[in-house]
């Protein structure tokens, strides 16, 4: 009986052992994927930190409008790219090392095929946000220099508009929400566009004939009486 | 846009100059137009001068660039951007029409070469003559067009092109974009053989452009009163346009002629033709629309002026938005600090260059809304002594100018 137990013993740990000797060196490559794609991460990292820098790129960036001053104190676009750039370098080393092991290796590759998706759509969000800050000084100086005095409303309407467009994008990239983002999107752009007609249909039918008139007048003035007007009489102010 | 015809035989070296010929070219937007009063230029070149062999060209768009046509050959539904001397360069869909107007010329070797509006024009004075003469007797290269204008009116042309044109290049003409233009045969040459317009297609051939080419050479300068301005055709360009597209082209030259102009140290008057003076009465600006737009810049753009600005002149303009209406006031000496700065963030690119000069706006009709202010009293000498005076503040301010446009990055409290 002892010979029986002692054999069973050893048996066991014959297979423990076996399945460590087969489980250590996908251990020991996972650790050596996992330093390694941190070393290339680092590199990378310092890499493009050297190219924005010489690009000079926050302040390119702050001058189309694209990021926020700097005294607004927020991370800089060149910070925030790098720094996105070497955690996915990193999440792929950990996604690569995973698949080392068979087990996970499943789970490994359905996260691998999910990134391509996962990149785009944060790409997508990532340039309709960046874009959105630019729109939104654009509407702001057009609608100050037009005089009205909700240009900050009309300006952040204009900006969160292209951010949850944006939004949705990214999330029907990734496959998030089906068919419900797209029948929302429809609904409530349908419905802001039907409140401007009504609106400007309504309230500003008259405004709107006149700059229509003055764009495209219905009577030209005759030449003869250009002529005889002439800039000193025309009454008008003109800046140049 | 290179020149595809031959030009004519070189004249006689014993030939008697007051025979020499005229070119005289008319650009505007509507082919008509331009028709119309080439005929009025050519009875006009026949009375005046009924010695000289002249020709009368009107600009057209053709086969995708602008070529000089007889008035006969020009045909009014000529499609693509028409050339405007107004407009000319710079502008999408206004192609400059200078480049084929000095070819024309020199191709036909004229002493006089003229580009003038097809708009009518004042007929009470010598207009044409005004124009040619300096250039004909032989005494100038480049006769720059000034016009009777209102006291209130040009605004852009008052506070900002014209001392900002003078401080750069210490020569005073006071109406330096008026569009319309004669230069002599030598300056012509001179002119085409430069390298801007293939390396800036752009900008080459603008008023701008013109004057600061002009201005920066050994050329022999004067202007010329042409009575009161030819009434612009088609609807007036919005004001914030408008800003955007005169400042662009200035701030470009300014760039281009940057090591010319910071060796220029004070201005001289140019000699000036014809009956200079200014139009009394006229209209006047809407003072309350324009410093209520002011105060909305000031709450809302802020910000984009802060990467422009130094605060000093921010805490001014705070100062400026707190008044009213009626005791509006930008004294000279902020006004022109905000010009030079946003010359210098243009350069710089410290924003978008189209977003600040439409951000400029608010700060320009503010500052019209102070001059108006400030003007609404006095008589048409006196307004003119207030610009010069204007003038003077540009100038001696210009070595704010030169340290930001050297060190943009440099502390400016």
């Amino acid at each position: 009986m002892w010979e029986k137990t002692k054999q069973i013993f050893l048996d066991s740990i014959e297979r423990s052992l076996a399945a460590i000797a087969g489980f250590l060196p996908a251990l020991l490559a996972m650790v050596l994927l996992l330093v390694a794609s941190t070393l290339v991460a680092l590199m990378v990292r310092f890499v493009v930190r050297r190219l924005f820098l010489r690009a000079n790129l926050d302040q390119r960036l702050r001058a189309w409008g694209v990021a926020a001053p700097a005294s607004q104190g927020r991370a800089s676009p060149s910070m925030t790219i790098t720094r996105f750039v070497f955690w996915t370098v990193t999440t792929l080393g950990c996604l690569v090392g995973l698949s080392a092991f068979d087990a996970t290796g499943t789970a490994a590759k359905q996260l691998l095929n999910y990134l391509p998706k996962a990149l785009a759509g944060l790409a997508i969000f990532v340039v309709g946000l960046s874009g959105s800050r630019a729109l939104e000084r654009s509407v702001l100086i057009s609608a100050v220099n037009a005089g009205l005095s909700s240009a900050r409303v009309i300006a952040l309407g204009g900006r969160w508009l292209v951010v949850v467009l944006a939004a949705a994008m990214a999330l029907e990239q990734l496959g998030v929400g089906g068919t419900i983002l797209v029948v929302s999107f429809a609904m409530i752009f349908g419905g802001i566009v039907l409140s401007l007609s009504l609106a400007i249909g309504l309230g500003a039918r008259t405004t709107v004939a006149r700059s229509l008139e003055r764009a495209f007048p219905s009577t030209p003035e005759p030449p003869k009486e250009r002529e005889k007007n002439g800039d000193a009489q025309s009454g008008e102010y003109h800046h140049m | 846009m290179q020149a595809t015809v031959e030009a004519l035989p070189e004249p006689p070296a014993t030939a008697d100059p007051s025979a020499a010929p005229v070119f005289v070219a008319v650009d505007g937007l509507s082919t008509s137009a331009a028709v119309q009063q080439a005929s009025r230029v050519e009875a006009m070149l026949r009375e005046r001068y009924p010695q000289r062999a002249a020709t009368v060209g009107v600009t057209a768009w053709e086969g995708g660039e602008v070529v000089v046509r007889p008035p006969g050959a020009a045909t009014p539904s000529d499609p693509g951007p028409v050339a405007s001397p107004m407009t000319g360069g710079g502008v999408e869909g206004h192609i400059s029409a200078l480049a084929a107007v000095l070819r024309e010329g020199v191709r036909q070797h004229a002493a006089g070469i003229a580009l003038v509006a097809a708009e009518p024009h004042d007929e009470t004075a010598d207009w044409l003559g005004t124009l040619l003469a300096p250039i004909l007797e032989g005494e100038f290269d480049y006769v720059c067009p000034a016009y009777l204008r209102h006291k209130a009116d040009a605004a852009i042309n008052t506070g900002i092109v014209y001392p900002l044109t003078r401080t750069l290049y210490g020569r005073s003409l006071r109406q330096p974009l008026g569009g319309e233009m004669a230069v002599s045969l030598a300056l012509a040459r001179r002119l085409i053989d430069l390298p801007d317009w293939r390396r800036d297609p752009a900008n080459a051939g603008s008023d701008a452009w013109l004057v600061a080419r002009v201005l920066t050479s050994e050329a022999r300068v004067c202007q010329a009163w042409l009575g009161a301005r030819p009434r612009p055709e088609g609807q007036p360009e919005e004001v914030s346009q408008m800003l955007a597209r005169v400042l662009g082209m200035v701030f470009r030259e300014m760039e281009r002629h940057a090591d010319r102009w910071q060796r220029v140290a004070a201005s001289v008057p140019v000699q000036s033709h014809g009956a200079a003076g200014v139009l009394e009465g006229g209209p006047q600006p809407p003072v309350e629309r324009f410093v209520a737009t002011f105060q909305l810049g000031q709450r809302e753009l802020a910000p984009i002026w802060g990467l422009v600005l130094p605060p000093a002149t921010r805490v001014a303009l705070q100062r400026a938005a707190a008044m009213s209406v009626e005791s509006f006031r930008i004294d000279d000496s902020t006004w022109a600090h905000i010009v030079y700065d946003f010359a210098v963030a243009h350069y710089a690119k410290l924003v978008e260059r189209r977003q600040l000069l439409l951000s400029m706006t608010p700060l320009y009709l503010g500052w019209a809304a102070s001059f108006a202010n400030e003007t609404r009293d006095l008589d048409a000498a006196a307004t003119e002594a207030r610009v010069q005076q204007l003038c003077g503040t540009f100038e001696r301010e210009k070595r704010y100018l030169i340290s930001r446009w050297r060190w943009p990055d440099g502390f400016n409290p």
